[in-house]
């Protein structure tokens, strides 16, 4: 039995905002003066301007030590050394390939900083490069972590370790940079049954469990007989609304914020979550539970 | 964007299972919004949002002969702009097939007068007929745009006032039209029966309805139908691919039913609007 | 809009007079009566039955392929040129691309057409690349297009489905590598009456319905027959399912019957070949 299609007045629209009468921080907008003094040095989102220091961005302003600079709620990701991050390759070149990472210039993922097949530390043949396109292809997408930072902002990357590679059959969402919640590890495991990769460049894996790690050898196999059962499949449909429930009311996306969400989305079916009054109370009831712990 | 051939095989398996990858089932739709009445220049104007599609639609009324070949026929043109806006690939002419396809279609879809009757636009026979220019804007493509367009333009044409033409002067050539000074004294139009498009998209053996952006890359073809009251008013098939006879049938069946409960949930919600409501772009 | 001014241009709006002369006319629904009377349509064909065709290839030489095709009054002539570089394309395709362009010459029709594409035109050349795209094995000329122009010469109904076909054939005559034979065929629908293959007239008499909540309209079926696939449809006017469902049955087997005429011109035509090919 298919759902109602719903069509909606704009006039009802809900109000996506779950804040909680916090106060709200000083939005800089470009060209605002956030200092006169000069004590200060220039970060991101910032410009001098005849000795004062002025925003170059629309966000808030973060502090370390006399470092300034304006974070924005939007912005392409701004990569650093050791981020996990998920990327879509875009073209096969020699010796590399470039990858889309969310980021503003294509990221590089070096031959060298793959683990081919048939040991770790083996040389680069001339036979590796012609069979690039079969390692990874354009639109495969990959799991992996910047390795450099070039001078022109571009990310080089590796996948020299188990965990990253190529990824399988899923679902990817994505979502702003900023969401992304840096913690220790961006490989989650959920006991619900899935498993999600936070990207830190706002790109988010979901996937089936992965049962055992040691088994994907460098990961590039796909396997495209099998089929994500249903009940799997479900959850994987509901993380992933959940997501798209949290990111609408830009709430921060991490292991927690997502398993509550899951949870106080359970009295909605899947399809249900798709709409507006359910994506809100699910983003309210996770962020009531989220600050009780705080409490707590 | 491409997709990976993981990620079309998990899109091909979820329509087979009926569960896809947002949870809806092969006829679901994605919530819609609508508004009317938000262009004060036009005589009438919608906009409808469909997941990251948004569409802009407005209705200009102007004076004009009616063409000889149908005297006593008003006229009605469709004008679809793929703004540049919408994704940097419509830049320059970039867009334009796509907009030859969707406002052809349209006209085709309004051509018969069982569907949109064009007699009742007709001020004075083979002299004088109102025209009909219904500006499509395509602000945001998100995928999914015939079916979009139409509820957009079925939702303008339901908001246009035809103004009232109190009386007219006939002076040897001239013709003189007298509009009702009474800026409210405007006549609907009857759009009962204006079609409503649904794009049946087949994905491996199964045919959905309204596909986001990875079904669409992941289909073979897809069908336009476009339905007006118990008829097919328009149907045309886009995509690369062809399609068994039966398939055809099928998809046929699939977009008639779906046209009818989206015929029914956009009268529901035009029967729902009110005058004057607080509604605008930003809002 | 565009004017060309090599060309002799007339006033911006002219009608043939034919629409305003009384004599001699008679009314489209008198057209339909009659037809429903007596069973017969104006050219004594039976509803089913499509016109005899006539089809020669290799009428442009300086194209790679051509084909003309002959309705009884429809007439339409087809080239196909050679592959070429996509143009303004900065990346690369793996596979290739077909263009169509489909066109009433200025004279095939009651009312003048002009020398740019219309809206209808351009409609039919999308409907024309539609159709053929599944047909031509496209990967084998990656990043490559083929032009394939269509000009009717003589317009009497039925045009686009004759330039699909003959597209066909001209595309197999430009060795242009595909995976089966098109043929294309029209149908008018106008209340019970099924019009195979309909004239112009006849079209016309399906443009508009007779009375309320009546089917009229037009179809056009492009098949492939070898692999049964239908790579275009599109139909417009006011049908019930059950009559679309019953205009695909005939019109599929009505593709099916022309097969066999392209069939055996092809075969001649390489047999005639061979026979030049011996002969020097």
């Amino acid at each position: 039995m298919p759902h109602k299609i719903q069509i909606r007045l704009a006039s009802q629209r809900v109000n996506t905002s779950v804040s909680l009468n916090q106060r709200y921080p000083k939005i800089f907008t470009p060209g605002e003066t956030i200092t006169a003094q000069n004590e200060f040095m220039r970060g991101h989102g910032t410009y001098e301007d005849k000795g004062e220091l002025k925003a170059s961005v629309a966000g808030v302003r973060e502090q370390v030590n006399n470092l300034i600079s304006v974070r924005p709620l939007k912005s392409r990701y701004n990569g650093e050394i050791g981020d996990v991050i998920v990327g879509r390759i875009t073209e096969v070149q020699q010796k590399r390939w470039k990858v889309d990472t969310n980021s503003r210039l294509d990221s590089a993922l070096l031959l060298s900083s793959v683990n081919l097949p048939g040991g770790e530390l083996r040389r680069r043949s001339v036979e590796d490069q012609h069979m690039m396109r079969q390692f990874l292809q354009e639109g495969d997408l990959i799991s992996a972590e910047v390795q450099n930072v070039f001078s022109d902002g571009a990310l080089s990357l590796h996948t020299r370790s188990l965990r990253y590679g190529k990824l399988g059959q899923g679902v990817l969402v994505k979502v702003f940079p900023s969401l992304v919640k840096r913690s220790k590890t961006h490989f989650h495991n959920l006991p619900i049954g899935a498993s999600v990769i936070l990207g830190n460049n706002g790109f988010i894996w979901i996937c089936t469990s992965i049962i055992n790690s040691e088994e994907s050898v460098g990961g590039f196999i796909q396997n495209l007989e099998e089929v994500v059962p249903r009940q799997e499949r479900e959850t994987i449909g509901r993380i992933r609304n959940c997501i798209a429930a949290l990111t609408q009311s830009k709430m921060m996306l991490y292991d927690t914020s997502i398993l509550y969400a899951y949870e106080e989305s359970l009295k909605y079916s899947v399809p249900e979550l798709l709409i507006p009054e359910a994506m809100v109370d699910v983003a309210i009831l996770t962020q009531h539970r989220l600050s009780m712990l705080e409490v707590a | 964007m491409a997709l990976c051939e993981a990620e079309k095989t998990f899109v091909l398996h979820g329509v087979e299972e009926n569960f896809r990858v947002d949870g809806r089932e092969r006829e679901d739709y994605r919530p819609m919004e609508l508004e009317t009445d938000i262009v004060s220049h036009a005589f009438g104007s919608a906009r409808l949002r469909l997941a990251n599609t948004d569409i802009l639609v407005a209705v200009k009324i102007e004076v004009d002969v009616p063409f000889p070949e149908s005297p006593h026929q008003g006229k009605i043109e469709f004008f679809v702009d793929c703004s540049a806006n919408a994704t940097p690939d419509f830049e320059g002419r970039g867009g334009e097939d796509l907009a030859v396809t969707i406002s052809s279609t349209l006209s085709s879809a309004y051509s018969s007068s069982l569907a949109f009757d064009l007699r009742k636009l007709c001020i004075l026979h083979g002299r004088k007929c109102w025209k009909l220019y219904v500006d499509i804007l395509i602000l945001e493509c998100g995928g999914n745009l015939f079916d979009a367009v139409s509820l957009a333009v079925k939702a303008a044409l339901w908001n246009t006032q035809v103004p009232f033409v109190k009386n007219i002067n006939i002076d040897g050539n001239n013709v003189e039209i007298n509009v009702a000074d009474d800026l409210y004294a405007c006549e609907r139009l009857d759009v009962k029966k204006a079609p409503v498009m649904v794009t049946v998209c087949k994905i491996g053996d199964k045919c959905i309805v309204d596909p986001n952006a990875a079904e669409e890359q992941c289909s073979v073809g897809s069908v336009v139908v476009a339905v007006s009251g118990n008829k097919f008013s328009t149907v045309y098939q886009t995509g690369k691919g062809s399609l068994h006879p039966s398939t055809l049938i099928e998809s046929l069946k699939l977009g008639f039913e779906v046209a009818k409960r989206l015929d029914e949930a956009l009268w529901e919600t035009l029967s729902q609007i009110q005058p004057d409501q607080d509604v605008g772009f930003l809002k | 809009m565009p004017v060309d001014h090599k060309r002799i241009n007339g006033p911006d709006e002219t009608y043939p007079y034919s629409l305003y002369a009384k004599t001699n006319k008679q009314s489209l629904n008198e057209k339909h009566e009659d037809i429903k009377r007596t069973g017969q349509r104006s050219d004594s064909r039976t509803f089913l039955e499509h016109r005899k065709i006539f089809i020669k290839t290799g009428v442009v030489s300086q194209a790679k392929g051509s084909a003309y095709i002959e309705l009884e009054n429809t007439k339409v002539i087809v080239s196909v040129f050679d592959p070429r570089e996509i143009p303004n394309r900065p990346d690369y395709s793996l596979k290739g691309e077909i263009y169509c362009e489909f066109k009433y010459a200025p004279f095939s029709c009651n009312k003048r057409r002009l020398h740019i594409q219309d809206t209808e035109e351009k409609q039919y050349s999308a409907i024309m690349k539609q159709a053929l795209e599944s047909t031509v094995c496209s990967h084998e000329f990656p990043n490559f297009q083929v032009d394939i122009y269509a000009m009717v010469l003589h317009n009497d109904g039925s045009c686009l489905s004759a330039a699909i076909t003959a597209a066909g054939l001209a595309l197999a005559h430009a060795g242009v590598p595909m995976y089966d034979i098109i043929t294309s065929v029209s149908l008018g629908i106008q209340q019970d009456n099924l019009f195979i293959d309909p004239t112009n007239e006849e079209q016309s008499i399906c443009l508009y319905p007779r009375t309320l909540d009546t089917d009229h309209g037009n179809v056009i079926i492009s098949k492939l027959h070898m692999h049964n696939q239908i790579s275009q449809f599109y139909q417009s006017g006011n049908i019930s399912l059950e009559k679309i469902n019953e205009a695909i049955g005939i019109l599929d087997k009505t593709c099916e019957e022309l097969v066999p005429v392209i069939q055996k011109y092809l075969v001649k035509h390489v047999i005639r070949n061979l026979k030049d090919r011996e002969a020097k």
